[in-house]
């Protein structure tokens, strides 16, 4: 779904102003059992079930947009059940995030030195696969576990893997646009010209993100609450997406509005061009 | 004759990735091996995505990168 540019009351530097919407309920659905291939003596139980929502790449990447700039996975997923998970499976390349909402998360991971983390409400971590590594996801307790994972692709290609984690403190960063990942002070470092922020607030304000440059794409999640951008109401889980402008003003509308921002360089998206083409070539 | 630059494809599944130019000589893909030329139903080494599901990408390596994924 697109929004004409000529609607947008947007502040646009450069000609050509682009945006989509998503609303919580077009993302990709799917249900990942924790058995099988996916069960061992570290993941699995008969009775685990993970629900994913994916913004990009969904359907077995058949469908739904294929990517925002050099993200590829944008996954709201729920581990629901003790013992559920995704058990140890190899990876390259991509620059993993997971941020948790609630629950409690097991990250195993085997590349470079390895790592064996537990991440709460408010920490949040970013895996570089680089050269190559193992890692499993779980969640252990019986209460539910949500976090929203990134994959994102790197800037080069076989980069030494790392792994780093922080922890956002909603009570002491609030009302405010708070770097997560990328180059501000503190932020964990991204192998990658992308920043992913948090905006923690309360209805009836206004705040403004400002992206590097016009040709940096600015997406914007609503995890909780809800926020109005260019006359756009979006609402828990709907997310939309701004590139070709120097500014997006974020006039927020609910108590407890929560919002994760994601600014990447909207470069070397042919792939998604393709697809936007044939998608405007459907709906003609 | 002008030759097409080789390529680098990268599984959409893992991030395993294919390079034109080093090929899979393990898997019985010699160095060059264009992607058109991989068998259709040849599938991601590491996590099983079909052929279908990798992308071409224009992503240069880190230092010792080609030796890294020779060896992946």
């Amino acid at each position: 779904m697109t929004t004409p540019a000529a609607a947008l009351a947007v502040s646009a530097a450069s000609s050509k102003v682009n945006s989509f919407v998503l609303r919580a309920g077009e993302r990709g659905h799917d249900i990942i059992r924790s058995d099988g291939s996916r069960a061992s003596y570290v993941a699995g139980h008969p009775d685990g079930f993970i629900t994913r929502e994916s913004s990009f790449n969904f359907h077995d990447y058949q469908s739904g947009r294929p990517g925002f700039g050099p993200v590829r996975v944008f996954g709201d997923e729920t581990f629901h059940g003790a013992g559920c998970g995704y058990n140890m499976h190899p990876h390259h390349n991509f620059v993993i995030c997971a941020f948790v909402l609630e629950g409690e998360l097991t990250h195993i991971n085997t590349a470079g030195a390895g790592m064996v983390d537990q991440l709460r409400q408010g920490d949040y971590y970013v895996f570089s696969a680089g050269s190559g590594g193992k890692h499993s996801e779980l969640s252990i307790s019986q209460e539910d576990m949500n976090a929203i994972y990134l994959w994102i692709l790197p800037g080069q290609l076989y980069l030494p893997p790392s792994y780093h984690r922080a922890h956002f403190d909603f009570r002491k960063r609030r009302d405010r646009i708070e770097q997560l990942v990328g180059d501000a002070d503190g932020a964990l470092p991204m192998p990658q010209d992308l920043r992913v922020s948090r905006l923690v607030t309360d209805g009836g304000k206004k705040f403004t993100y400002t992206p590097r440059t016009t040709s940096h794409g600015t997406y914007i999640f609503v995890i909780s609450g809800a926020v109005k951008i260019n006359d756009t109401l979006l609402e828990r889980r709907d997310s939309m997406a701004v590139w070709g402008v120097d500014k997006v003003d974020l006039f927020t509308e609910a108590y407890a509005t929560d919002l994760l921002i994601v600014e990447a360089a909207m470069i070397d998206d042919a792939h998604i061009k393709e697809w936007e083409k044939e998608q405007g070539a459907h709906h003609r | 004759m002008t030759e097409e630059p080789l390529k680098r494809w990268l599984c959409l599944g893992c991030g395993f990735s294919y390079d034109e130019a080093l090929g899979l000589p393990e898997h019985g893909l010699a160095a060059g091996t264009r992607w058109k030329d991989v068998p259709e139903d040849w599938v991601c080494p590491d996590c099983g995505t079909p052929k279908y599901l990798f992308e071409m990408v224009e992503i240069g390596y880190a230092a010792g990168g080609p030796d890294l994924a020779r060896a992946a």
